[in-house]
This record gives C-alpha cells, sequence and structure tokens, in this order.
C-alpha cells in the first residue's frame, strides 16, 4: 500500500537509526529521513521552544519542522524512557511527544510508543503501539523487531574499534565526549571530528568501548547514575584511563543540558585527579567555529609540548589545560581557561 | 531524639554566594543553596549530613554524591550519610535510618515522626489563612509577621498539646486582622519545581510578593502533602496527596521526573476551578519545569488562562521580577473587566 513514515534525524535517531529504519523497513513501510541539519533547521527549531530549552532539542523540533506538507503519513517520535534497566534518558526525552503535540509545529499524526525498560528489558509493548497501524500479525511484527535488533548489534559491535590496534604512538589520543546526537551531528559539533582528524589525532568516543567494558568500569563510582548518556560517558572515560598511550580529553556538552552540568562535573574531577588534560567546550546556537579552532590547537599544543619534552612535568599546563588552580575551578565561572561557551 | 541536630541557618544571599561559587555551573540553584547552607552548617561546628539518594530520572538523585565530592575537594571534613530509597524494601530502609540515628527506642521514633508531621500539617493550614488575609488585610505585612512568630514557637514545641495550643492562639491572632472583606481578589495558582515552591528565599519570596499586590495564591504542593506522600506511604497503606496528576492528560501523558506533570496537572485544575492566572517558578535548567513550560501554551490557549514563567537562578534580581509580576497582575485585572463587561452587554 506503500505507507511512510518519516523520522526527524535527531535525538535518539543517532543512537538508533539502525534499529528503527530496519523495523519499519521489514514491515513494509517506506521510511523518510529529514535531511542533516542545517542553519534553517536549527533557527526554526530554535523558533519553536522555549529559549531555556536545551539545544539538541530545539534541533529536534527544527527536524519534526521538516515535515510539515511532506507527503509521509505518521512521524516517529517515541517517548523513550528508558532503554535499560535501571537507568533512565532524561526528563525532556520524556516529554518529547506531548512538547511537540503542544508546539506550534503542524506535523503528521504522530507514533509515540512509550519504551520503557525501566523493570525489565524484555518488555515489548510498545511493538504493538509503532507497528499497529501497518500490520495486525504479532508474528511479523516480532520477526521484524528480531531482525532490527540483530542489526543494531552488528552496528554496535562495528564502531567497538580495538584500541591497540590503532594506537599509533605519533598520534595523539582524544576521547570525545558526548551524547550521540552531538557527536554525529556534524553541523551541531562544527566538523569537531575532522578538524581532530586535520591536527593528526586518533579519535575516540565512548561507542568504541564495547558496554560490558563501560558497565564494569563504572563499578568503580560509588553510585549508581541513573542517566544511560551519563553511564556512557563515565564508563568511557574510566575505560580510556586504563589504555596506554599520549591521552586528552574533549568534553563536549550541550548548554542547557541538565544531565551535562552533573556529570561533565563528575567526570573532569577524574581526569584532574588522573592529571589527563581536557578542554569542555559547551554547544549552543550561537557558537562560532573561529573560536573553536583557535582554542583546539591550543588544546592540542599544550599535550603535544608535554608529551615531547616534559613527561612529567604536569603542575604547568595545569594552568592551562585542567585547570587544578585550587579546588573550585574544576568546572567553574572563575576558571575560564577550561570551560568557555564560544559567543561569535 | 538523643542527637545534636545542628539546623543550618535559613538560607540567606551569602549562603547562595557561597553555594555558587562552590558548585558546577550549571547547576539547578536548589543545589547551590544547599551547598552554600551546608558549608555554613559546617561552620557551625556540624560534622555529618544527611542526604537523601534517588534513582532518577532527575538531578536530584545525584546530589549527595555530588555534594561530597565537592566538599572532599575544599577539605571540609564532612561525613556524609546518603540513604537510598527503598527500592530494596521498606524495612531495610528503616534499619538503615535506625542505625543513623543509633540506639533510641522505636517509640520514640515513632512519636517523632507524629510530632514532625503534624507540625508540617499546622504549618500548612496557618500558611493557608496567612495566603487568604495577605490580599486583604489594610495593613500590609500584619498576617506575615504574625506567621513568622508562630514559625518560631511551633519550632520550639516539644509535644502535640503544646503544638495545638500554638495553633489556637495564632489562628485567634491571625482572625483579628483588620481586613477588607468586599474586595474582590484576582486567584492566582502557583506551580512549579518543590523547591523554589517551598522555599521563599529561592523564589525571592514570589508568594509574598504577589498577595501584597492583592492577589489570593494557591501553590500546588504544600509540605505536608510532599510527606504524606513520599515519606509516610509505604507499600501497605497509600496515603495521597492532591491528586493533580491525572489532570494533566492529555497535554503530558506521562511522568517526567520532579513535578513537571504535576505542574501542568495543578494548572489545569486551577484553571477548571476559575482562578485568573497561573504564576510557573522554576529553577532556570530544571529539566522537568522545561517540558512542562513547552507544554504551557496549549493549556492556556485551551482553557484561555494566561501563565508567566518564571526562571530564578543567582541573577535573578528583585526589581526586575517585580516588574514582571506586576505587569501580569494588571493583564489579569484587565482581562477580568473585558469578560464582566461581556457578561453585562448580555
Ligand atoms: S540529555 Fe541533556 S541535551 Fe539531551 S535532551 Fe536531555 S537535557 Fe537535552
Ligand atoms: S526538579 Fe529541577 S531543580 Fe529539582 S533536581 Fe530536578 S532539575 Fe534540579
Amino acid at each position: 500500500m506503500g505507507w511512510k513514515i518519516g523520522i526527524p534525524r535527531a535525538l535518539f535517531y543517532y543512537t538508533y537509526f539502525p534499529l528503527w529504519t530496519t523495523f519499519f523497513q521489514a514491515l513494509g513501510v517506506e521510511v523518510v529521513v529529514s535531511p542533516p541539519t542545517n542553519k534553517a533547521i536549527l533557527d526554526q527549531g530554535t523558533k519553536s521552544v522555549v529559549d531555556e530549552t536545551c539545544l539538541p532539542v530545539k534541533v529536534f523540533f527544527g527536524h519534526a519542522a521538516t515535515f510539515t506538507n511532506k507527503n509521509v503519513d505518521f512521524l516517529f517520535v517515541p517517548r523513550l524512557i528508558s532503554v535499560e534497566k535501571k537507568a533512565y534518558i532524561c526528563p525532556k526525552f520524556m516529554g518529547l511527544p506531548d512538547m511537540l503535540s503542544a508546539s506550534k509545529i503542524k506535523h503528521p499524526p504522530l507514533i509515540k510508543p512509550v519504551v520503557n525498560k525501566v523493570k525489565s528489558e524484555q518488555d515489548t509493548h510498545f511493538l504493538w503501539d509503532c507497528a499497529s497501524p501497518f500490520t495486525g500479525k504479532w508474528l511479523k511484527i516480532k520477526k521484524a523487531w528480531h531482525d532490527a535488533e540483530q542489526e543494531q548489534r552488528n552496528y554496535e559491535q562495528k564502531l567497538i574499534r580495538k584500541y591497540l590496534d590503532i594506537t599509533d604512538d605519533r598520534k595523539l589520543n582524544i576521547l570525545l565526549l558526548g551524547h550521540d546526537y552531538n557527536l554525529y551531528d556534524h553541523y551541531v559539533n562544527m566538523g569537531l571530528w575532522q578538524k581532530l582528524q586535520d591536527l593528526d589525532c586518533t579519535v575516540f568516543t565512548p561507542a568504541q568501548f564495547s558496554k560490558e567494558e563501560r558497565d564494569s568500569q563504572l563499578r568503580k563510582f560509588p553510585k549508581s547514575i541513573f542517566w544511560t548518556y551519563g553511564r556512557n560517558l563515565l564508563g568511557a572515560v574510566y575505560s580510556f584511563m586504563q589504555r596506554p598511550g599520549k591521552k586528552g580529553v574533549i568534553v563536549l556538552s550541550s548548554f542547557g543540558c541538565g544531565i551535562d552540568s552533573f556529570i561533565d562535573n563528575l567526570i573532569i574531577r577524574r581526569l584532574v585527579e588522573q592529571k589527563i588534560p581536557y578542554l569542555n567546550v559547551i554547544l549552543d546556537e550561537h557558537t562560532g567555529e573561529g573560536g573553536l579552532v583557535t582554542r583546539l590547537e591550543a588544546f592540542i599544543d599544550i599535550i603535544r609540548w608535554r608529551r615531547d619534552y616534559h613527561q612529567n612535568y604536569v603542575s604547568s599546563y595545569g594552568q592551562y589545560v585542567g585547570c587544578c588552580k585550587g579546588n573550585v575551578g574544576v568546572h567553574g565561572t572563575k576558571c575560564d581557561c577550561t570551560t568557555s561557551s564560544y559567543k561569535r | 531524639m538523643g542527637l545534636n541536630v545542628i539546623v543550618p541557618p535559613r538560607p540567606t544571599k551569602d549562603s547562595l554566594s557561597l553555594g555558587v561559587q562552590h558548585s558546577p555551573e550549571f547547576a539547578c540553584i536548589p543545589l547551590k543553596i544547599c551547598i552554600g547552607n551546608l558549608i555554613e552548617a559546617n561552620q557551625l561546628g556540624a560534622d555529618t549530613f544527611l542526604m537523601v539518594g534517588g534513582c532518577g530520572p532527575c538531578r536530584f538523585g545525584l546530589y549527595g554524591q555530588l555534594m561530597k565530592e565537592i566538599f572532599q575537594d575544599l577539605g571540609i571534613n564532612y561525613h556524609t550519610l546518603i540513604i537510598e530509597p527503598p527500592d530494596t524494601g521498606y524495612w531495610q530502609f528503616v534499619t538503615r535510618v535506625k542505625k543513623v540515628i543509633g540506639p533510641v527506642s522505636w517509640w520514640k521514633i515513632i512519636q517523632g515522626i507524629q510530632l514532625g508531621y503534624k507540625k508540617a500539617v499546622i504549618v500548612d493550614k496557618l500558611e493557608k489563612y496567612v495566603q487568604e488575609i495577605r490580599p486583604r488585610e489594610f495593613n500590609k505585612g500584619t498576617a506575615d509577621k504574625i506567621f513568622n512568630n508562630a514559625l518560631q514557637m511551633i519550632d520550639q514545641t516539644q509535644n502535640l498539646d503544646e503544638l495545638e495550643e500554638v495553633f489556637c492562639l495564632t489562628k485567634e491572632k491571625l482572625w483579628h486582622i483588620p481586613q477588607d472583606e468586599s474586595k474582590d481578589v484576582l486567584k492566582i495558582g502557583l506551580v512549579g519545581e518543590i523547591y523554589t515552591l517551598l522555599e521563599p528565599f529561592a523564589s525571592l519570596e514570589i508568594e509574598k510578593k504577589l498577595g501584597k499586590m492583592g492577589a489570593y495564591v494557591h501553590r500546588s504542593l504544600y509540605l505536608s502533602d510532599w510527606v504524606k506522600e513520599h515519606l509516610l506511604t509505604t507499600r501497605f497503606f497509600k496515603l495521597k496527596g492532591n491528586d493533580y496528576r491525572s489532570y494533566a492528560s492529555p497535554f503530558l501523558n506521562h511522568f517526567v521526573g520532579g513535578h513537571g506533570i504535576e505542574s501542568i496537572g495543578a494548572s489545569v485544575a486551577f484553571a477548571q476551578e476559575g482562578y485568573n492566572g497561573i504564576v510557573q517558578v522554576a529553577p532556570l535548567t530544571c529539566m522537568p519545569e522545561i517540558v512542562a513550560h513547552n507544554i504551557f501554551p496549549q493549556v492556556s490557549d485551551k482553557y484561555g488562562i494566561p501563565v508567566l514563567n518564571i526562571y530564578v537562578d543567582e541573577q535573578t534580581g528583585e526589581t526586575g521580577l517585580e516588574t514582571r509580576l506586576e505587569a501580569f497582575i494588571e493583564l489579569l485585572e484587565a482581562k477580568r473587566k473585558k469578560v464582566d463587561r461581556k457578561i453585562t452587554i448580555c
């Protein structure tokens, strides 16, 4: 019959696109994804929600708006509450469909399953909500879901890289920390990846460490973290610290993100403790590229310089990157050497 | 209960700036105030602090851990007791609490809890009277003076009888305040995040300000309701506070952490009861309230009720806030007049 479903290229899309695209295609539904983020999308998003909202949600609304007057039958906006036991995603993900319906954006009818695995990871009730407009056969749905999960696993497996295979002594190892939708949306992060590669760095992301490894490393933290993205980041930091080579960490957070405000602070404390240089980049809709490049180059220079000449001499960089001035400057206003949001 | 409890001084501007200095820049304001406040308590000699933990989805669950690390970095000597919520069972939770407070008989504990709860109930009752009187009293501020006095007395009461006495006395006093009975006051529903609602300092005394401007204010949350719902509810018997959640659908159909859903639900309930306006207060960057904020326009459209959203952080200024509140009140007055005229024409 040719159903079409639209998926905004934002938020959950970046983490779960293999899963959902495979699933809907297996049901015989055509999947339409919005174009990569551009200025018009971002501006539209910024207009559609209140100012205080975090950047990724603004971007999401921009993408949702591209489906106005588009020829799709449904728009897929799941309410992702939790994707693993005892961990949530974020309050904003929980209210996403409601926020969209309340906004001024005209959109096709929503498909909004509630995905909640806090209590049990086996729960598949939501599949019914996803698929009922297209088919009534439970077996077919089950099969599609099975294939989709397989696809997702393959994808995640492919992301995990063997650290030792790619460690090159002449290159710097940079761990890029951030939520998937900031890491993989190259408009939002201003092509940070490419820039780092141009500067001769090997880039790591949380997804390159296996989930098992991250989770087991997380036991070092005295309390269990109840945000999936938080767990990913902190687990990755612990894993990264174990690895050999010359290292630096770039913490990418979004302006207005409540989760980052806490998790980044905890992460940075650990980096300072281990004397690993870090740079905190806060993305907002005014972020300008010029400032970022200068910052990045300075940061990389510092690590290089330290590596080549002063193996153990750490106190001098302390003033510049990864500030340990006083105990309060870990991530605070007074310490603009570590935290800066680049305004145009 | 045989423990030496140091009640931290009421938060002031100083505690806030102390907290701001030592907290993450984008943390929400309750954390900043708590940190500042605890540092002050430490200077007064407290050596242990007690914090409740949590398991999400909101940031509150991580408060304890973060505070612990911040104090460590500051070199402040604090024992931290983080009580995790009873997801392993109520009994274990109680025993843990008991371990914390030491060898005290169960009877005493029950008595202590009962007294604490009664105090909260009575404070709330009195506060509701004060909210009624504020817009009508001739001599602005009288009710608040009496109320503050009563708070101090309640604090010192040792048993239920004394408490009852203070309550009756204060009630009597409040009733004798000269009021303008004929005045037709605006009714405003105050909703938002719990800390900013309950701690007047955090919201720059928004409630009092509105009262002085001549509006009757009713909050979506009172302390005793919260205690009833969260601390005294067990698996065996559920006590429910005001159930605003059921009103939130179809605007917000799922719990979003914090008090986001209560904010929406209460606003709908207030609108249906014929309130004139809604004021939402929340800490800047508060996630659940931002979700609610994004949904408010729809509620506002459907019920034709104006909503004012106020975010507070360390930079919020008194004067700016006052102007916004005044403008809002004017808007409500104008709107009410318009509606009234229509009625007379018909
Ligand atoms: S996790 Fe942070 S950035 Fe992502 S939606 Fe939630 S608040 Fe926004
Ligand atoms: S409800 Fe808001 S203010 Fe309270 S902890 Fe959560 S984000 Fe912070």
